[in-house]
């Protein structure tokens, strides 16, 4: 994107030589990052790079053993959250804490009086009517700040978050926000809206920090970038002047040649799994098949129903109408449990709720799903084969881990998804199920989940990948469906399908020839 | 470092509390006699405490185990009464135990209320029908048969000292296997294993290929029948069966095995530390008797020995974040 610095823009933060070390084991080492006024800064490096705890020193949740911070010229110590908030820091994170039972106007002026009537009944039509015109300073007018919160979209919840971060706190305007992942949860449409807003942000002097694992975005909406890698910053970049090439190779250390691994093989023309008429309380008439050897991506807004869809094959769930035939026998109604002893594997969407126990060991969580199978006769369990496949699968996966009894909390986000693969492949299944199997894990792990997929595929494994990240379902997807309230609108093959077309199809829109088999139903 | 505490604190409160009673009652207490029995005060409250471990594994408890346990002994005594065999008035009596368990387990995990919520009510639904069945009162003398009582009074012999056996009591013996039932069942076993991924996180289990919901319920099914077999120990030591008499046991299963937690590893309940949870209980209890302590400050110990327990473990979630 075009744009213009200030000739001698004045620093507003400017970070040199951050050091902190948790119980020993260094997390930054001496880290440096400059952010001038009315500029987006991506930062950017592999999970366990140090990016988190720069941004929890900055926020006054941790503090460092050494190194300065200075705002706008004058070193300050930010001991405490409130002091950030004081300074003009603002912090906008993934996991939003919203009252999702308060209205928006509410949700916005939270922690503040309420404009009142007679002295003490809240006066809502004045706060609704501030609220509009907080909204409004942000050209965000879509949104009726008299609704609950919980009717909004995690991206529009985002957007009233980030608006009342503007307002004054503290009697300090907000100057810096800091985005940390800030569209990991949310669709296509909705980050385009979050990007108007950040660039208006800027617009208005503000600078935002961003964090974030898309290269695309970074590549679109950045000004600047600094990789971290290994705690230490590597190097700061113009966009204008860099490649996601260069900023790859910047946080890995290495040069990965293609973003996406190679087909291995074709899919055998063998359906594996068919789906006929799936009906649920969500789902309406879904029919697909799926061939072994076979990557299946399906794109959609968030909430269409890709992610009902994964759990009604897994079991989980009440089917109305429909059958789910797998290798030509028709499964009957079960549990999760049931569908993983036919050799249906799973990884579900949010790994840390769904797809963890966090206190438990690598091992204890890889076998979770086999733990019949690896026991003595059915009962007593087999401490020494659990230990041996565990480590097996592990490697498998390209574990990083300090042994299999090491409790995965204490693992980054890449290498704890890398053990919900490792016990989905244990089995051996022969169809893989995967809800945005790569969401929030860095460039590395993401590289190896992928090449993990691509092994899968070639053994004859059927794959279901629902993604938001259009670039990694056109990268890994043999065939692409798009979901749209609750239906199934087609499948299209994936020899010369763009985001562009894949966005305008999840809106409802079916450019001319892009959808060679849409499903009757679905038409 | 506050693991360390943690973890080792409860070790040598132990050490400092037997050290303690050794010093203040030399002649008595750190006699083999003593200390068997000990082992047979406790050892109804030790099986009921093994048997809630398997539920507290999940994250759940039971408060209806003291209630199950006063309702078991009418029943076995009332059986007797009626003509019944010794062996079939006690599997009756399990059979209670068990079908009261998987009540709370219905309750909990296919209707979907809070353990809480579900066990507090059982236990007043199980502590009314032990009035109802008893008329409300204490069964005893010629109804209880001299077999069933003999044998809280018997145990092995192991030597003999100024003139007296000193035996291994049976209800020891029977709370050694329940202990080695349990240890088996929780640590050895796919179902054991499958109980803790629960309690780790139900959800994620569930979507891992775990069937939370019957699991739950068959291990409420274990803690009955363990509550019903404590309220026998009970009842056959004392010789009688009166509606009232389990009721002590719950609060001090629970601290037992709260006080187990604050030794294991990763701060969950194991049924081993269990053992030592029980171990500090019944030695307290045993000491202050001893040294005539008013009952009542022995209750204001073992509640601040349940409150100190739980702070310190959620103590210790708050510093892993």
């Amino acid at each position: 994107m075009s744009y213009a610095l200030g000739t001698t823009p004045v620093t507003l933060l400017s970070i040199r030589n951050l050091s902190k070390s948790y119980t020993g084991v260094p997390a930054l080492k001496g880290a440096s990052l400059e952010v001038v006024p009315g500029e987006i800064h991506a930062l950017m490096g592999e999970n366990g790079a140090g990016k988190s705890t720069l941004i929890k020193i900055i926020a006054g949740a941790v503090a460092p053993d050494r190194g300065t911070i200075e705002i706008s010229g004058h070193p300050v110590s930010i001991d405490h959250p409130a002091t950030a908030t004081r300074l003009g820091l603002r912090f906008i994170h993934q996991e939003l804490s919203v009252i999702p039972e308060l209205s928006v106007a509410e949700n916005l002026f939270l922690g503040r009086p309420y404009p009142r009537r007679l002295g003490f009944l809240a006066d809502w039509s004045e706060l609704n009517a501030r609220a509009r015109v907080a909204l409004n300073a942000l050209d965000i007018t879509t949104i009726d700040p008299s609704i609950k919160m919980a009717r909004l979209s995690t991206g529009d919840q985002m957007l009233v978050k980030i608006a009342a971060a503007f307002l004054d706190e503290g009697g300090e305007a907000a100057k810096l926000y800091v985005m940390d992942e800030p569209t990991a949860a949310l669709t296509g449409e909705e980050s385009e809206r979050l990007f108007k807003v950040i660039i208006g942000l800027t617009a208005r002097g503000r600078s935002v920090i961003y964090v974030s694992h898309r290269m695309d975005e970074v590549m679109r909406i950045a000004h600047r970038v600094t990789v971290l890698r290994d705690g230490e910053t590597v190097a700061t970049r113009n966009i204008a002047a860099t490649s996601k090439a260069e900023i790859i190779e910047l946080m890995t250390g290495r040069t990965i040649a293609e973003a996406y691994p190679a087909r291995l093989s074709d899919p055998s023309p063998e359906p594996v799994l068919k789906v006929s008429n799936l009906t649920s309380a969500r789902l309406k008439d879904i029919s697909f098949e799926l061939r072994a050897g076979e990557i299946l991506g399906l794109s959609g807004l968030a909430g269409v129903g890709q992610s009902e869809l994964l759990r009604l094959l897994m079991g989980d769930g009440k089917v109305v109408s429909g059958t789910i035939e797998l290798k030509g026998k028709r499964l009957k109604r079960d549990e999760p449990a049931g569908r993983w002893a036919e050799g249906i594997a799973y990884v579900p969407r949010e790994r840390r709720r769904e797809g963890l126990l966090p206190r438990a060991s690598v091992s204890d969580n890889t076998v979770l799903s086999h733990l019949k199978s690896l026991s003595r006769a059915g009962i007593f369990r087999n401490r020494r084969s659990e230990l041996a496949r565990a480590t097996e699968f592990g490697a498998r996966v390209k574990l990083k881990s300090v042994g299999p009894r090491q409790p995965v909390f204490q693992l980054s986000g890449g290498n704890q998804q890398k053990v919900v693969f490792a016990r989905a492949v244990l089995g051996g299944p022969s169809v893989l199920l995967l809800d945005e199997p790569t969401r929030g894990v860095d460039v590395g792990a993401k590289y190896d989940i992928h090449a993990l997929l691509r092994e899968l595929a070639a053994s004859g494994v059927g794959i279901i990948l629902v993604s938001s990240d259009l670039p990694e379902l056109i990268g890994m997807s043999d065939r692409i469906g798009t979901m749209l309230d609750g239906r199934l609108r087609g499948i299209a093959d994936n020899a010369n399908i763009t985001q562009a077309a894949l966005l305008s199809l999840a809106f409802g829109d079916n450019p001319a020839g892009m959808m060679s088999n849409i499903s009757p139903q679905g038409a | 470092m506050a693991r360390a505490i943690r973890r080792y604190g409860t070790l040598v409160g132990i050490i400092a509390v037997v050290l303690f009673f050794w010093i203040s009652l030399p002649e008595t207490f750190m006699t083999a006699r003593n200390w068997l029995n000990i082992s047979q005060q406790v050892s109804m409250l030790a099986v009921i405490a093994f048997t809630m471990t398997i539920v507290m594994v999940m994250g759940d408890f039971d408060l209806s185990v003291g209630s199950m346990a006063s309702l078991a002994g009418i029943v076995a005594a009332l059986a007797f009464k009626s003509g019944f065999p010794v062996p079939a008035a006690l599997a009756l009596a399990l059979a209670v135990g068990l079908l009261g368990g998987l009540l709370n387990g219905v309750l909990v995990s296919y209707i979907g209320i809070l353990p809480f919520v579900a066990t507090l009510g059982t236990l007043t639904i199980f502590s009314g029908l032990a009035f109802l069945i008893s008329d409300g009162k204490t069964i005893f003398g010629a109804d209880i048969p001299a077999s069933f009582s003999g044998f809280a009074r018997g145990g092995i012999p192991l030597f003999e000292t100024g003139g007296q056996m000193v035996s291994l009591p049976y209800l020891t013996l029977a709370a050694l296997v329940v202990l080695f039932l349990v240890w088996v069942l929780l640590e050895h076993t796919v179902y054991g294993r499958r109980l803790y991924a629960i309690g780790g996180n139900a959800e994620a289990a569930r979507l891992a290929g775990v069937r939370v919901r019957i699991l739950r319920f068959s291990a409420f099914g274990l803690t009955g029948v363990g509550a019903a077999a404590g309220g026998l120990m009970y009842a056959a030591r004392v010789a009688s069966a009166n509606p009232t008499q389990g009721s002590g046991l719950m609060l001090s299963a629970i601290a037992a095995v709260f006080l187990g937690m604050t030794m294991s590893e990763e701060g969950e309940p194991r049924v081993l530390a269990t053992f030592f949870g029980v171990l500090i209980l019944g030695v307290l209890d045993n000491g202050l008797t001893q040294m005539s302590v008013d009952s009542y400050i022995r209750e204001i110990l073992i509640g601040t020995i349940i409150v100190l327990a739980v702070a310190s473990s959620s103590l210790s979630k708050l510093s892993q974040r």
